[in-house]
């Protein structure tokens, strides 16, 4: 049963890491999406370094790419929902997500954030999620996972 | 940076889906019809038996309890509604006093059925994978007893299936004369009915049967408890003699021990079915042998009561026996107690009527999960293990319903031709699964075997007594048909088992065989059904083609797709093997959905490369051999035909090779399949 007080929008684009963040939050968005009917768009990128010309055939021939998405659009039709799903290769994985969001005309953004501590014992929120808080033009969701009962 | 990305096409995800490295998962649309005809025959199809069903949903299609009881029950249940009446033709016998002697007989055949069903609920524990007395007989005393099982059972199926058909219609046109003479087309109607019922799937074949089942069983303990009401408080009725009544011969026979067990004998048709439950463990939401066990505990108590219920009331209200004409026992009881005007009286007329008609169902249930531990085992032709669109059997209950129909066409609809070959198999079946529950616990030992082994070796006996006494009494009329023709059944389903095992015998790639790595140049692409000698030697065809081979194994089983992975990379090794998961089990489909999201994949700088579709075949030497080996081979062959840039390669294997190199008998070539290629 969905949160009566969670979130609500139309367009949400649920940020698809490749973690184990993935599929909580592509159920959860789906349990969300379902009580209005809004739409759901799960991207993937691949970042492409500066070696490599931004339309190198990487992505493309990545099984582990195609099957991130491949994941998420299980989970969501697990959860009774549909899930269009969108592959991109860019310099910079939260810049896409935003731009991506933007171009499509979505009201939120979806990310998963892994409990993690860097060596030292500091949270570690990498760059990603602090790029799209920054600079979507959208509302932005962020479910972190439960900290590790040992952590607790 | 808000320009900086490039959005990167999937060509495989309109069809498949990546479940992990090199394994992918078919979507609906792999398997999506690609000519008119075909997509014609689908829609007709699924407008007939429901939507295509994944192999992930058959848990959901499992049966509760409450489903399952009537679903598997319905044979035995429904034979309480005309096994007082076999008891009290043979009893009239010995005059009118002797009827009063139908209780004990009827609590007699109370007790074997508490002895046969206590021994069932074991073999529901013990055998969880289902098979009953055929399963039962084969591990515990002999392949030959458990395949004596197997072909009694299923010829007390179809008989079932045929009797209680022409049975059904009987009663039709003993309301509406007029319908005797369309009475085999009724029946044909009403057999399609079933099968079209059943191929739709479990689940909802137990949907249609419960509410009848349910109802009957109502009625009838309704009943019994308003008769013993009557019989407590003494108020019960003045019976007048019924129509068409046999009246006891002039000269009665004395109540001999002989007269009693053909009494026995008669009324032991109220067994029928029992063993049904024991069969369709699988069948059974989790955990199914606890759940089929208490379900078979459940139908028994019901059959039970229901007989001796009935006999007993009856016998208080001095009912009797009457020929095929007259009412029967159980409408002899319930114009009693309800009243013959009583619209009570006519629902439960209605009831038992349809019952008798649903008991049917339990040989559709029974016959076809039979068939497929038969065809798994290698005794029957491999296409009776396939599940259909809807997770049915569906080979199992066509064939079903074609013998039995043709039965019906040949006997003419008449149930007296038939009976005769009736509760012959049963008994049979009852005996070797008892023999072999004996075994089972001499070799067991577990907790409590010491009276287990004597329960079931009471029921052994019993059951063995009964099967002789009902086969004299009905061999002249016909169950020496039923004689013969299981040995022959026996012999026809060794035969299958040698074919088999003879060309299982020449497919085998010794386990230590490493297929040798060969530089080639083109893309080839193998459709494998499984690892076997002509699967090996297209891998080598298509390794000389090219240097680009990729095998593709089509699996509706994840666990046997992982058996698969793990063999082929030991065995293989250096040839890409892709699983492709198909949960609506196509095979065709799929293999054409991946060659076309190959070509999508190829850069559009480069040429089409021409893709070879190395298709591995097993050729039969007979046309009758054909019906036991896969035609996906010939499938593939019409699809590929005349698509763009491939080339269709076939590899047959023929048995002749084997045999001029080898011998018959030999045992594989010690260098395996490479002294093949």
């Amino acid at each position: 049963m969905a949160d009566l007080s969670a979130p609500q929008f139309r367009r949400a684009v649920v940020a698809l890491s490749g973690g184990r963040t993935d599929r909580p939050i592509v159920a959860l968005a789906s349990d969300v999406a379902r009580l209005s009917h809004a739409e759901l768009v799960g991207v993937h990128v691949v970042e492409i370094d500066w070696t490599l010309p931004l339309d190198a055939d990487v992505a493309g021939r990545s099984e582990d790419a195609q099957r991130v998405l491949d994941i998420a659009e299980a989970t969501a039709e697990g959860a009774r929902y549909q899930l269009e799903t969108v592959l991109l290769q860019a310099r910079d994985v939260g810049a896409a997500i935003v731009d991506e969001a933007s171009e499509r005309g979505a009201d939120m953004i979806i990310c998963g954030l892994p409990f993690r501590r860097r060596f030292g014992g500091d949270f570690e929120i990498g760059r990603t999620i602090p790029y799209i808080l920054k600079n979507a033009p959208c509302a932005v969701w962020v479910v972190r996972e439960a900290m590790p009962e040992e952590q607790a | 940076m808000a320009d900086k990305r490039v959005r990167v096409e999937r060509p495989h995800a309109a069809y498949f889906r990546y479940a992990g490295p090199g394994q992918l998962v078919a979507k609906p649309a792999a398997s999506a019809p690609r000519s008119r005809f075909e997509r014609q025959w689908l829609r007709a199809k699924a407008w007939l038996i429901g939507r295509p069903m994944a192999s992930e949903e058959e848990i959901a299609e499992r049966l509760p309890k409450k489903l399952a009881l009537p679903i598997f029950s319905s044979d035995a249940i429904s034979s309480s509604a005309y096994a007082t009446d076999e008891i009290l033709r043979v009893l009239v016998l010995a005059g009118a006093g002797a009827l009063f002697i139908s209780i004990e007989v009827a609590i007699a055949i109370a007790m074997l059925l508490t002895v046969v069903s206590f021994s069932y609920r074991q073999v529901c524990r013990a055998y969880p994978s289902g098979g009953g007395a055929y399963v039962v007989a084969r591990e515990n005393i002999s392949q030959t007893a458990g395949l004596i099982a197997a072909a009694a059972l299923f010829i007390d199926y179809v008989m079932t299936v045929a009797v209680s058909t022409a049975s059904a219609v009987s009663q039709a046109y003993s309301v509406w004369p007029a319908l005797y003479d369309i009475r085999i087309e009724i029946a044909f109607a009403s057999i399609a009915l079933i099968t079209v019922a059943n191929l739709r799937g479990l689940r909802e074949a137990g949907n249609i049967f419960a509410l009848p089942t349910y109802l009957f069983v109502g009625l009838a303990l309704l009943m019994i408890g308003l008769g013993l009401g009557h019989i407590v408080t003494n108020t019960v009725p003045v019976l007048p003699d019924p129509a068409d009544v046999i009246k006891p011969p002039d000269i009665v026979e004395e109540v001999s021990i002989l007269l009693l067990l053909h009494a026995f004998a008669g009324g032991a048709v109220a067994l029928t079915g029992v063993e049904a439950i024991a069969n369709g463990v699988p069948a059974f939401k989790p955990p199914e042998s606890k759940n089929a066990g208490n379900t078979m505990t459940m139908m028994a108590i019901l059959l039970g009561t229901l007989f001796v219920g009935i006999t007993f009331v009856g016998n208080r209200f001095g009912i009797q026996p009457t020929t095929e004409a007259g009412p029967t026992a159980i409408a002899q009881v319930s114009s009693a107690v309800f009243g013959a005007d009583s619209p009570l009286f006519i629902v439960f007329q209605f009831s038992t009527a349809l019952i008798l008609f649903l008991a049917v169902n339990t040989s559709f249930n029974a016959f076809p999960r039979l068939a497929a531990i038969l065809a798994e085992d290698g005794f029957m032709p491999r296409q009776f293990s396939f599940r259909g669109d809807r997770l049915a059997f569906s080979w199992g209950i066509v064939v079903l319903a074609v013998i039995a129909a043709s039965l019906l066409a040949v006997f003419q609809g008449d149930v007296h031709l038939l009976i005769p070959l009736y509760s012959v198999g049963v008994f049979v079946c009852f005996t070797l699964s008892q023999a072999g529950m004996v075994r089972h616990w001499l070799k067991d030992r577990g907790p409590g075997w010491h009276w287990r082994l004597v329960v079931n070796g009471a029921g052994a006996v019993l059951t063995f007594v009964v099967l002789i006494v009902v086969a004299s009494v009905k061999f002249a009329g016909g169950a020496y048909l039923v004689v013969i023709l299981i040995p022959v059944l026996v012999v026809l389903m060794l035969f299958v088992q040698r074919q088999y095992r003879a060309s299982e015998r020449q497919l085998a790639v010794r386990p230590d065989y490493i297929l040798r790595p060969i530089q080639r140049e083109e893309r080839a692409i193998v459709p494998v059904p499984r690892l076997n000698r002509a699967v090996i030697r297209a891998v080598n065809v298509a390794r000389s083609i090219s240097d680009d081979v990729v095998a593709v194994y089509i699996s509706d089983d994840p666990d046997e797709a992982r058996e698969m992975r793990e063999r082929w990379e030991r065995q293989v090794p250096g040839v890409q093997l892709v699983i492709v998961e198909s949960p609506y089990r196509a095979l065709a489909g799929p293999l054409m959905a991946y060659l076309d999201v190959l070509d999508r994949a190829w850069p559009p700088d480069k040429p089409e490369p021409i893709t070879f579709v190395v298709i591995p075949e097993y050729v039969a030497r007979h046309w009758w051999e054909r019906l036991l080996y896969n035609q996906s081979a010939r499938r593939f062959r019409a699809l590929l035909v005349g698509r763009p840039h491939t080339v269709v390669v076939d590899v047959p294997y023929r048995r002749d090779e084997f045999e001029r190199f080898h011998g018959m008998d030999a045992e594989p070539h010690p260098e395996g399949a490479a002294a093949d290629t």
